[in-house]
């Protein structure tokens, strides 16, 4: 029983963390930039096939051998997605986004709901056709590996799956590196700033819709570098963005909007939350178990856990 | 340095400005009065490229400013102080201000500048690390106003700095305006409706009305002017 906790924890929070970082994408788009981007499930989706293209396709695995190959997999979706999304950017949102929409009285909303929604369709079936149903995974040798530590006080053992531990870890590095991006550097700055607000951002002198191209570039190609490290543990089809744009939505809302530490965390507790609950419920309530802790910290912090009131009291 | 020539601007089929003309040389503190809806927030948005002329020209130092983006505007030397303040409220109140030095200029001259604007309005000091959303109005308008002077500007354009704040911190505001031009030699571009204070500190003042000029001259000439005395000043004709 002892033994079941402590793995149960250990995975709850190797999980949260590429779970955190997947948050950390929708974060900068949605927490941020304020743009409800229902395809960010799909960006997921993505990242995952392209790993699986980069490793299995284009023979990454004969080149860099079985260990390094699904993590370059996994970073080269970074670029790719960046380049998609500010694509995506440039060409849809931009007209239901930003400066565009700052004098409007929805500020944008309704027309971002039904773009975003219908790019996630279009990506959905697009993936159907071009990667079929099929489930995949990125194989590595370090799936079937785990360090084992212990035993510790009588036969107790704790199992850690190599292949989320180096993804973990990986995670935690790109997590850290884009939250010193968007605090400490200018550019960084500037897309808060822009977010906040884009008319006085003009005035500033900076390129709003600059800003918000590399903001959801950014966001994409987060959530993609997730989605394909999460691809070395798990088997995916193109209909997996689906089980993981709620648990991004919830981690986000959780953490407070607009704090990208805080969509880390957001993103860890439900990661936590959902593999510790599979010790007393089925597999098929663990989401729901995401959902009362979700409604209860929403309940008692409405603003989230790292979310801060920008409002005079 | 600034030249509006006969600006015109509509919205819909509102005209908002009708041949508007107005300069500011260097160094010169400008000031535009008018009531409500004159056009005096339009003919802001329009120099800063906010809001597009239907006809009329925008000189800065002799090339026309509409053939560059709102955004690059800044980078020009013209700082906007906007109506409403629009600080960014979930930003700090240093990071408003690396903001405002966001221009090539602003950020060569950073660390002067910040200097200076902490000497001008010390609680910004105070308050740096504080989200800008917190601060009061007063002190809202004391980080806009630091903001625009982060950029390093040549023109200080200050839409109605004294809106919703209590007299004796809009005097305070009008103070450091006329320390900032005096000492630093700005040349200053100010929008307001307390139109006494505002004329009294200018070297030279417009009247807008209906998107028209119906009155210009040096700050002695408008005081004395009758309409602006009764409709402005709230003062009697002398001669009843």
């Amino acid at each position: 029983m002892v033994e079941n906790i402590l793995n149960a924890v250990a995975a709850g929070l190797i999980i949260g963390c590429l779970y955190g970082l997947m948050c950390i994408g929708l974060g900068l788009i949605f927490g941020i930039m304020k743009i409800v981007n229902f395809a960010q499930g799909e960006l997921l989706m993505l990242g995952m096939y392209i790993s699986f293209y980069v490793v299995a396709g284009f023979a990454a695995i004969g080149v860099l051998g079985p260990y390094v190959a699904p993590f370059v997999g996994a970073l080269v979706a970074g670029p790719v997605l960046f380049g998609g999304g500010a694509l995506l950017h440039r060409f849809l949102l931009t007209h239901v986004s930003g400066l565009s929409t700052a004098a409007r009285l929805d500020q944008g909303g309704f027309g971002q709901l039904i773009v975003t929604l219908g790019v996630s369709l279009i990506l959905q079936n697009g993936g159907l056709i071009v990667f079929g149903s099929t489930p995949e995974s990125v194989r590595t040798p370090l799936s079937a590996k785990a360090f084992i530590i212990g035993p510790f006080g009588g036969d107790t053992m704790l199992f850690l799956n190599q292949a989320r531990i180096f993804a973990c870890v990986v995670a935690i590095v790109i997590a850290v590196a884009l939250w010193l991006v968007m605090e400490r550097t200018r550019l960084g700055k500037s897309l808060r700033a822009a977010a906040d607000n884009p008319v006085a951002a003009t005035y500033m002198g900076i390129d709003v819709e600059r800003a918000y191209r590399i903001a959801f570039g950014l966001g994409a190609a987060i959530t993609a570098v997730a989605g394909g490290l999460m691809a070395t543990y798990l088997s995916f089809t193109p209909f997996v963005g689906l089980d993981y744009v709620i648990i991004m939505y919830s981690g986000v809302v959780l953490g407070g909007m607009g704090s990208i530490l805080g969509a880390f965390w957001g993103g860890l507790l439900v990661g936590f939350v959902q593999q510790v609950s599979a010790l007393v419920l089925s597999p098929q309530l663990q989401n729901a178990a995401i959902f009362v802790v979700f409604l209860l910290i929403v309940g008692l912090r409405p603003e989230g856990l790292f979310g801060r009131s920008a409002e005079r009291a | 340095m600034l030249e509006v020539r006969s600006l015109s601007v509509a919205y819909g089929g509102l005209r908002a400005l009708q041949g508007v003309s107005l300069n500011v040389a260097a160094g010169q503190f400008v000031t535009v009065v008018g009531p409500n809806g004159a056009g005096k927030t339009t003919l802001f948005k329009t120099i800063c490229g906010i809001v597009l002329p239907a006809d009329g020209r925008v000189e800065w130092e002799g090339s026309s400013l509409f053939a560059k983006p709102a955004a690059a505007r800044a980078h020009l030397g013209i700082a906007h102080i906007p109506e409403g303040r629009q600080v960014f409220r979930t930003l700090t109140v240093r990071e408003n201000l690396e903001m405002g030095a966001y221009p090539e200029a602003g950020r060569a001259q950073w660390v002067h500048t910040l200097e200076r604007i902490h000497t001008l309005f010390p609680i910004l000091a105070e308050r740096a690390e504080q989200l800008a959303g917190t601060l009061s109005g007063g002190e809202q308008q004391m980080l806009a106003i630091g903001r625009g002077l982060a950029s390093a500007p040549r023109l200080l354009m200050l839409d109605e700095p004294s809106m919703g704040l209590a007299p004796a911190v809009a005097e305070t505001i009008f103070e450091r305006i006329a320390q900032i031009h005096k000492e630093d030699g700005l040349a200053i571009l100010l929008v307001e409706q307390r139109v006494a204070e505002a004329l009294e500190l200018s070297d030279y003042g417009y009247v807008l009305e209906t998107g028209r000029v119906v009155l210009e001259g040096p700050y002695q000439s408008l005081l004395a002017d009758d309409r602006v005395r009764r409709s402005y000043l709230g003062l009697g004709d002398e001669n009843e």
